[in-house]
């Protein structure tokens, strides 16, 4: 996780009430943000839910139907994509392919009107920072996946935009790879200073990169904050079941006191949930209450008692090497909660139909509407 | 919609329009040079019942059907063997070695078969410096039989793309999943490799049949008398007896005859098999 | 020994597609004045003969006007009609992609019969070569458009986007992006129109004027048996020419596949 405590910077992107219509199809509805200079910033959710078309209007590629884009303080309305500072780098990376990588890299100094050293020089300074080095005169349909992912951001960044707009740009790369090149990108980023504008659909990746993430779903933002309040804090069951996995329990809250909702939650029993953790106007009534699987606990033999706990059954188990899912029954439920494990050397993996004790930390319970 | 404009206006100006024209045309009479613009069923009552007019159509839609036959049933085969056997980096030049021909002149091509099949021909005097005949044979020229074969050649590799094209889009594993199910080579082909073939087999079909039914250098050359075919005589109504407005009855007669014929065709096509184009 | 039996058919079937092809040769350097068997003696004689005939000339003039102007005329609406199609949707496009490719089936003598009766019936018009060229134009887009499909459609769209994203107005980016990867489509298109046109008779025995196209008038040589081998000299020219348009056709075919770093699937069409 990639949590940065930076002070507040100002706005380079600027959106308000922003709205697309493609015909009957309401691609964006009212989305108004804004994205900080330098900093990554990642759009995240499902297909479909209107990201790739924000990146996009962003770029410059598709109207606005509605509202307003500002760049710099500039109004981008009516400004063509050739003449916006922000650069992309594109899902299918979109690579030349009649012309070499130096040629690629090199695409947009055409019209800069500096001299052929000049631009030779800048060609040879983009390739060595994406560690391409030396491969100035290979063709461009020669090269692995992750080459061209190094020459679409080699030929991204030559014109030192203002912004860099990335869309799903590790999607096509295998998981190694994908996992090697998060890293780079961050450090890239770092080293550019550029501002970031990441368009995925993978939490994880979202999660490791970005200083912001705004989730969206059906062409709204749902949420707006850094990766550990997103985790820690979602604002909606949504939110919370995109990023990572929640166990949702039902509860009966029971009004508030000193700031904390008092909730009766089935097979956890009273419990107190922090403030920040539930929605205002929650107070009394069904809610549903989450809790993620690694704030929960089994306790094995020997372990000594804690002041939560409640018992069940082990109704399956997925082990993964270094840790293992639990789904248990507790006891009165008939619903099952996960529970992720460290496989430490002197702890025993259940077997399914065991009977077990679980525990939790009660700071971590979120309360929904239910 | 802008940019297809200039291409659809092409084609309005010049097919749609003309297309009207001689279907207006054919309610028309003509009598030496003058034309006569009183609407009138006259060509089309004439058409219908003059009885070499008749047998002309009917005669072109048998030669037509027998062609299509014959030249898909040879050319299934053939795409068959270049999408199943022929390893993958040389099916271009395979398929560049079935089209070489067709791109070469039509004229000559069917003043060859004439050559091929005369009186006096590459096959006669073959069959006769072999000793199986004594006599040159004389049903492959001037007859149906010289026009089915002539045109089963210059149409060979119209049938033969589309059915390549279908074999090619079958999933390989499909064919080892039938395999993998239990089922034998010829039937894995029949209830699996077929059907899937089968748009494939209709595209040959109508590409084959709808053309041929006009054509009118391979009788002419060919077809002798018995040889003839509806686009000789609407080439006599225009050209000779200048009777145009009968020549674009006999044409109009000729297309809706053709396009009820093909729609029947991909109609039972659904209807049986389940094809979709 | 399945693929066996299926490879000597192929080959079977590729004799019958050349044996006419592979005797035209055969009676072009043949003595004698009949086209049969069993053959004379060898002779140049007849494309001796070819150039000393004036009306001969004239025909191939015509002809290669008209094929060069039709193969311009039909790639430029084929790159419209491509490009609209692969790129954008618009209202009724089936319908209207359908009558623009509808010459592709229908019978030629038909197109000829009803470009006659509006030229000559309706307008009153001589028959000239631009008739000829309209008609040639209207029957090549469709191949043209086939060939052009799959150039645009292997276009990723992205790619012209990244190059106005880099700073290109949409003009320069067809012209340093689009134009390059479609270029050997276009030269197909070009390629094979060209040779349609060239190689057309129906249409251009109905419309053409005073000045006959080549196959016009190689139909009228078929009908005097003494100019028969003059016939065979011609057609092994045409030939020997359409192999060499083709092959080169295909030579850029395969480029423009292999610049857009695809693998190599098919042929023509």
């Amino acid at each position: 996780m990639n949590i940065s405590h930076q002070p507040a910077r100002r706005a380079i992107i600027e959106l308000r009430d922003i709205e697309k219509h493609y015909g009957a199809y309401h691609a964006l509805r009212g989305v108004s943000f804004d994205i900080r200079e330098g900093e990554f910033f990642s759009l995240l959710g499902p297909s479909g839910c209107g990201k790739t078309t924000l990146l996009r209007t962003i770029a410059g590629f598709e109207d606005l139907s509605s509202g307003t884009l500002t760049l710099d303080g500039r109004d981008m309305e009516g400004v063509p994509a050739n003449k916006r500072p922000t650069n992309m780098v594109f899902q299918s990376y979109a690579i030349f392919p009649h012309l070499s990588v130096a040629e690629n890299v090199g695409f947009g100094l055409r019209r800069s009107g500096k001299l052929r050293e000049e631009k030779a020089k800048l060609v040879g300074e983009a390739l060595e920072m994406v560690g391409l080095s030396g491969y100035d005169a290979r063709a461009a349909h020669a090269l692995s996946g992750g080459q061209r992912q190094r020459v679409a951001l080699a030929r991204a960044l030559i014109l030192k935009p203002r912004v860099l707009l990335l869309d799903e740009p590790l999607s096509a790369l295998d998981k190694k790879m994908r996992e090697q090149m998060q890293v780079e990108l961050m450090r890239l980023q770092r080293h550019v200073g550029i501002t970031f504008i990441l368009v995925t659909h993978d939490q994880e990746e979202a999660l490791i990169m970005s200083d912001r993430i705004a989730v969206m779903f059906d062409g709204s933002i749902e949420q707006l904050d850094e990766p550990e309040v997103l985790y820690r804090r979602p604002n909606s069951k949504r939110v919370a079941q995109f990023i990572g996995v929640m166990n949702f329990l039902p509860g009966e809250a029971q009004g508030l006191s000193g700031g904390r909702l008092a909730v009766d939650v089935a097979g956890l029993g009273r419990a107190e949930i922090e403030p920040g953790q539930f929605s205002p106007d929650l107070d009394h009534g069904a809610v549903s209450v989450g809790i993620r699987p690694e704030t929960m606990s089994l306790l094995f033999e020997g372990e000594a008692d804690r002041a939560r706990v409640a018992s069940g059954t082990v109704r399956e188990v997925v082990y993964y090497g270094d840790m293992t899912y639990y789904e248990i029954v507790l006891d009165g439920l008939d619903s099952h909660v996960t529970i992720s494990m460290k496989n430490l050397v002197d702890r025993p993996v259940l077997d399914v139909g065991a009977r077990t004790r679980v525990t939790w930390d009660a700071r971590a319970l979120v309360a929904f509407a239910a | 919609m802008l940019l297809v404009s200039p291409t659809l206006i092409y084609a309005v100006a010049l097919l749609a329009v003309p297309l009207a024209a001689i279907l207006v045309f054919s309610f028309w009479s003509q009598d030496f040079l003058t034309v006569d613009t009183t609407p009138t069923l006259k060509n089309y009552r004439e058409a219908l019942t003059e009885p070499l007019y008749r047998l002309l159509l009917i005669r072109s839609i048998l030669i037509s059907g027998a062609v299509t036959l014959v030249t898909v049933l040879l050319a299934f085969p053939i795409a068959y063997y270049v999408s199943f056997h022929v390893p993958a980096r040389r099916k271009s030049l395979w398929i560049f070695l079935i089209t070489i021909p067709f791109w070469t002149s039509y004229l000559v091509r069917v003043f060859l078969w004439k050559v091929i099949l005369g009186f006096n021909g590459v096959v006669n005097s073959g069959l006769m410096a072999l000793g199986i005949i004594d006599d040159p044979v004389t049903f492959i020229l001037y007859n149906a039989n010289a026009v089915v074969i002539t045109l089963a050649h210059a149409f060979a590799p119209f049938a033969i793309l589309p059915i390549f094209v279908a074999l090619e889009k079958i999933d390989r594993s499909l064919l080892e999943a039938s395999r993998d199910l239990g089922e034998g080579h010829v039937v894995t082909f029949l209830r699996v490799t077929l059907p899937l073939a089968m748009p494939g087999v209709v595209a040959a079909v109508l590409i084959v049949f709808i053309p041929t039914v006009g054509d009118y250098v391979t009788p002419e050359l060919v077809g002798g008398p018995g040889g003839t075919m509806i686009a000789n005589m609407i080439q006599t109504q225009f050209l000779k007896i200048n009777n145009a407005p009968m020549g674009a009855a006999l044409a109009v007669i000729a297309m809706a005859v053709v396009t009820v014929i093909a729609l029947a065709f991909v109609w039972l096509n659904r209807r049986w098999l389940g094809v979709r184009q | 020994m399945k693929g066996r039996g299926l490879r000597i058919y192929a080959l079977a079937y590729l004799v019958f597609l050349y044996a006419p092809i592979a005797l035209l040769p055969l009676f072009a350097f043949n003595e004698s004045t009949i086209i049969a068997f069993p053959l004379k003696g060898f002779t140049t004689h007849w494309f001796a003969e070819l150039s000393t005939i004036e009306a001969l000339h004239g025909a191939v003039w015509t002809s290669l006007s008209i094929a060069v102007t039709s193969a311009l005329l039909a790639t430029v609406l084929g790159i419209c009609a491509a490009r609209a199609a692969t790129r954008y949707r618009f209202p009724f496009k089936p319908g209207i992609m359908g009558l623009i490719m509808l010459p592709l089936v229908l019978p030629e003598i038909i197109v000829a019969v009803s470009l006659l009766v509006v030229v000559v019936q309706l307008f009153g018009l001589n028959l000239s070569r631009w008739t000829v060229i309209a008609a040639h134009t209207l029957i090549c887009t469709p191949f043209c458009i086939a060939i052009l499909n799959s150039s645009f459609g292997n276009l990723d769209a992205s790619l012209e986007e990244a190059a106005v994203d880099l700073g290109e107005t949409p003009a320069s980016t067809f012209r340093l992006i689009t134009l390059p990867l479609v270029m050997p489509g276009i030269i197909s298109s070009l390629l094979i129109s060209f040779t349609i046109s060239l190689d057309e008779f129906i249409i251009a025995f109905f419309l053409t004027g005073t000045e006959p196209t080549l196959p016009v008038y190689i139909w009228g040589l078929l009908r005097f048996p003494q100019r028969l081998p003059v016939v065979m000299a011609l057609g092994t020219i045409l030939v020997a020419l359409s192999i060499c348009l083709l092959v080169v056709a295909e030579y850029f075919r395969r480029r423009g596949v292999a610049r857009a770093g695809q693998e190599d699937h098919g042929g023509f069409l």
